[in-house]
């Protein structure tokens, strides 16, 4: 195992680093001289020209990114230049409210283990085909698309959960109450639902396709019952590719939530990145981007890493 | 007797099985689920066999049958289309004695306040099948040229994407080594960033409009491609064809492109279906977002984010079309793919 | 009280398919007593590993089913017990083990535990106990280190001792019979023989029958005491194992025979494979299934399916050449050149 975790960290070292110099140079590449819009309207060559040097935007391009990696260590993601406000803050902000709909999705996706393994095991049959019919129509349409119409059937027409918003949570993130929880309900179904449809397609699959494995005829050839069989051999097999799925979405959706969020005006880290696209702040966007990908770098880490933890093959090193 | 499955060994709507999970698999799951793509490599010479197991899945042949109705409607709307991307005015139109440049019931932009008495627009009615919005502009009208932009970003864009990467992909995964290993880090880090980011990064440097969403979308497909061709390259490689041709002294160009890339193709195809009806719902998401399609062009993203403001007054047409537009021609690209995959896996038992 | 351990009679399983029906098994009989090995002959498609599942009932149904034969194990009929019954039986009293050791093992489950698992399954033993014997088994069939061994994953192991932990799983419950479904075609030479070994040592131990299923006659001739030569999922001969050897009847038999590579041979000559293709399941004629790859065909042979001809003690064939034109056409052929006809 441990060879595998070095050589997982140092690629992630790597990664980041890409990640960043991606981030950064992307920065400087939008149109549109920083120094002229700090300086003001109306300001002097002269003003503009010190504004540069003494921001450092006249250094070469490996400086500034030295820096900038510099302040990223630290913590520093740079003010709003809209609000002023420090980029960090706002995101300290925004997370909690991200990270309570992404919990809450994921925990609605794994109903399609369940989904998958019924579907899997009655194979043909009505049920098999109806929900498997349903996951692919679902699993294809958009975010915001479900969304609006969760929204107008279950929001505007019989006004049982409110259309946005969030409420008073613990902990930042578990609601603190009834009708903090009901601002959830409509986002965390609507983005759960899609992934429902998408892990209960892969799940039936990675069932099939274990049962037709030749060790499931080994345990039946044992004596084994059919329930021991497919879940004592068959499920558990079946079922680590699928949990890795969920895993990487929780990290996805810290930034894939972004549609979400803007559809049920919930202020999580999307909305803010949302908003920093139309004021073109770009301290804002660059800073929201950052965050959410590290997350899902990590997230996508951890699962690597549990992986390995519950495959023997790449625990032992094969 | 074993309680295996149940009834009867009727057809399959789906295929007689599905994608190929692997039971475990120590590669990450992104991989693995890519992985599913990546299954067999089937030479071209076989699409007899594969059409015939496509036939089989009922799920695909919709979705094939949906993709054809749709690119029909945008191959013609941009035959018909005339000239530039932007839109001329009706004014421009009546003032030029020419015909509208559009195949649609009525021009998708022209203004027409006297259907909207109090500008809300009118429900389905038959003059209008799928009613008029807030500006009285027909919404099937502006469906149907939706449609035309829809398709082109879909095969312009993933066009871009499996262009980049099947030059990077063969070749990285031919020579191996160095090469391969730079190539597959930058993918890495291509991978590294949550999609819907990554392309709104993009967007914000490029600045919004139709034209940057192609470059967007393509730019950053490369790296899904490239993965899998290199995949099949690196499985092709090693076999006995390929060591025939460079015995005869072929060059190792004209070994990836002649020899090895056209075996590795398959899913490929697959891959590009599904990105395609990937590319449309970023699309209509960035439209959505306001960054895509600008107005007054018409994009399905675009007009389900106008019709949203009005949807409290009780205008559920303006958002139901365009979400059935967009919804069904996704799926079809999603079925037809998965399909496409299930027919030319040849692990598949029979 | 029955005469035989097993006996089989006229077994028939057919996969009911889209494309068709396939008759992987048609017709087929045979008897095992203990201490007894019979060998089950013949190529990829002749039914052999059908036949074994079918003993099993592990047939997939879909889209397979048993449609006729008798299955006697001892008194009681395999075709009709129940479920739980068979359950029983499987693991219990007739064991099997399979062609790739590596697919056929659960790779996330350690090896002592599956082993357990079987004897906790049919045996009343705690965890420890059966863990405890699943140490002893496997110290049994050869694997060094056992008991630090037990608690290994499939994939730890090389090969040969994989396909050693399956037949130490498959008799950890002391069965009747053992079914070893090509034991040795996925491992090396050097390894088959010692495999060979160990499924004889077993038997020896426990006054099984073992049913070997395989392609390689050199398996055949070290182990078996009797064997049927399967064809298009029919029997077309079967006999002890010299008669087979010395004294064949059907034009396949001669076939495999002739293209085994012989060391005593004093002049070069080419190995002389059988002519022709497996047949297509799907489209067997009603005679013969060598028909149209045998070169002494004649007419009744695609549509009648030959009676039994009982040529020796115990040695029984299908074949529509009469014995009396058998005999010198055999002499011909290489094979027999040297052995009394």
């Amino acid at each position: 195992m441990t060879p595998y975790i070095i050589r997982r960290l140092l690629q992630l070292v790597l990664v980041l680093f890409g990640v960043t110099l991606i981030t950064f140079s992307m920065l400087k590449l939008v149109p549109g001289d920083p120094a002229v819009a700090l300086a003001g309207k109306g300001a002097t060559n002269e003003r503009i020209a010190f504004i540069r040097h003494q921001r450092g935007l006249d250094r070469p391009f490996y400086v500034q990114y030295y820096k900038y990696m510099g302040r990223l260590l630290h913590g520093d993601l740079g003010n709003s230049l809209y609000s002023g406000r420090p980029v960090k803050s706002l995101i300290w902000q925004a997370a909690p409210v991200t990270i309570q709909l992404a919990v809450a999705a994921v925990l609605i996706e794994l109903l399609g283990i369940p989904l998958g393994v019924y579907s899997a095991l009655r194979q043909y049959s009505f049920w098999d085909t109806t929900l498997t019919t349903a996951a692919l129509i679902i699993w294809g349409i958009p975010v915001f698309v479900l969304g609006y119409f969760a929204m107008y059937i279950f929001g505007l027409k019989l006004n049982w959960l409110p259309i946005g918003g969030v409420g008073p949570t613990v902990l930042g993130i578990i609601p603190s109450s009834w009708e903090s929880f009901k601002t959830l309900i409509l986002p965390a179904l609507t983005l759960g639902m899609i992934e429902v449809a998408y892990i209960s397609y892969m799940q039936r699959a990675s069932m099939l396709e274990v049962i037709r494995s030749d060790f499931i005829r080994t345990a039946r050839a044992k004596g084994l019952s059919e329930r021991q069989v497919i879940w004592g051999h068959g499920f558990k097999n079946a079922v680590i590719p699928v949990m890795t799925i969920a895993g990487i979405d929780l990290g996805a959706l810290i930034g894939g939530a972004i549609i979400t969020e803007t559809v049920f005006n919930r202020p999580g880290i999307g909305q803010m990145i949302y908003l920093g696209i139309n004021e073109r702040d770009l301290a804002v966007i660059a800073g929201g981007v950052l965050f959410a990908t590290f997350f899902f770098i990590f997230a996508n880490l951890l699962v690597d890493l549990g992986y390995a933890w519950v495959d023997p093959r790449v625990r032992l090193g094969e | 007797m074993p309680q295996w499955d149940s009834t009867k060994p009727e057809r399959d709507p789906y295929g007689s099985n599905l994608t190929q999970t692997p039971a475990v698999d120590a590669r990450r799951t992104a991989e693995v689920v890519e992985g599913i793509v990546e299954t067999g490599a089937k030479p071209l010479g076989l699409w007899a066999d594969t059409w015939r197991r496509l036939k089989r899945n009922k799920m695909a042949l919709v979705g094939l049958g949906i993709i054809i109705v749709f690119l029909s409607i945008g191959t013609v709307e941009t035959i018909f289309y005339q000239a530039h991307w932007h839109v001329r005015s009706s004014a421009d139109t009546r003032a030029n004695n020419r015909l509208p440049g559009y195949l649609a019931p009525y021009d998708p932009n022209e203004v027409n306040y006297a259907l909207t008495p109090v500008g809300i627009g009118a429900p389905p009615s038959w003059k209008h099948p799928f009613g008029t919005d807030f500006l009285g502009r027909d919404v099937l009208s502006r469906v149907l040229i939706a449609t035309r932009i829809a398709m082109l970003v879909g095969i312009i864009a993933v066009a871009i994407a499996v262009t980049l990467g099947l030059l990077l992909g063969p070749i990285s995964g031919y020579y191996g080594g160095a090469v391969d290993s730079v190539v597959m880090r930058i993918a890495d880090i291509f991978f590294a960033f949550p999609y819907i980011l990554f392309v709104l990064l993009i967007m914000s440097v490029l600045g919004a409009g139709f034209q940057n969403v192609f470059i967007a979308i393509g730019v950053l497909g490369w790296a899904s491609f490239a993965r899998i061709v290199r995949g099949q390259v690196l499985s092709v490689k090693s076999m006995e064809y390929v060591e025939a041709a460079r015995a005869q002294g072929a060059a190792d160009l004209r070994i990836i492109f002649r020899h090895v890339l056209p075996n590795s193709m398959a899913p490929v195809y697959v891959a590009v279906a599904m990105a395609i009806g990937g590319a449309i719902a970023t699309e209509a998401a960035l439209s959505y977002l306001g960054i895509g399609v600008q107005p007054p062009n018409s994009s399905w993203g675009l007009m389900i984010s106008d019709s949203v403001e009005y949807l409290a007054s009780g205008n559920w047409w303006w958002l139901l079309f365009p979400s059935l537009a967009l919804v069904a021609t996704v799926f079809g690209f999603i079925s037809f793919g998965n399909g496409l995959r299930d027919a030319t896996d040849p692990k598949l038992k029979e | 009280m029955a005469d035989h351990l097993l006996e089989v009679k006229d077994l028939s399983t057919y996969f009911f398919t889209h494309a068709g029906v396939v008759k992987a098994v048609n017709g087929v009989s045979f008897t095992l007593d203990r201490n007894e090995t019979i060998g089950i002959v013949g190529e990829s498609g002749s039914g052999k590993t059908v036949a074994a599942l079918s003993l099993m009932r592990l047939v997939p149904d879909p889209p397979g089913k048993v449609v006729e034969g008798s299955l006697m194990l001892g008194d009681r009929n395999l075709r009709t017990i129940s479920d739980d019954e068979m359950r029983a039986v499987r693991g219990n009293d007739i064991a099997m083990i399979f062609q790739d050791p590596m697919t056929s093992l659960n790779p996330v489950m350690k090896i002592g535990k599956q082993i357990a698992e079987a004897v906790r399954l049919h045996q009343d033993k705690s965890k420890r106990e059966a863990w405890q014997l699943a140490v002893d088994l496997l110290a049994r069939v050869g694997i060094p280190d056992a008991a630090k061994r037990v608690d290994s994953y499939p994939f730890e192991f090389s090969g040969g001792m994989r396909q050693r932990a399956m037949i130490a799983m498959a008799i950890s419950c002391n069965p009747d019979i053992l079914i070893a479904d090509e034991p040795t075609t996925a491992l090396d030479v050097t390894i088959q023989a010692q495999i060979i070994e160990v499924v004889r040592e077993m038997q020896a131990q426990f006054d099984s029958g073992v049913i070997l299923i395989t392609h390689d006659l050199g398996v055949i001739a070290e182990i078996a005491d009797k064997v049927m030569v399967m064809y298009g999922g029919r029997t077309v001969e079967y006999g002890p194992v010299d008669e087979i050897f010395y004294n064949a009847h059907h034009p396949y038999t001669w076939g495999l025979l002739a293209s085994l590579p012989r060391l005593d041979e004093v002049e070069k000559t080419r190995l002389t494979p059988i002519e022709g293709q497996p047949p297509d399941l799907l489209t067997l004629p009603s005679g013969c299934p060598f028909v149209g790859r045998c070169p002494y065909q004649r007419a009744p042979c695609r549509d009648d399916w030959p009676e039994l001809e009982i040529v020796a003690e115990g040695h029984g064939v299908h074949c529509w050449i009469p014995v009396a034109e058998r005999l010198p056409l055999r002499v011909e052929l290489p094979h027999f050149k040297e052995s009394v006809a």
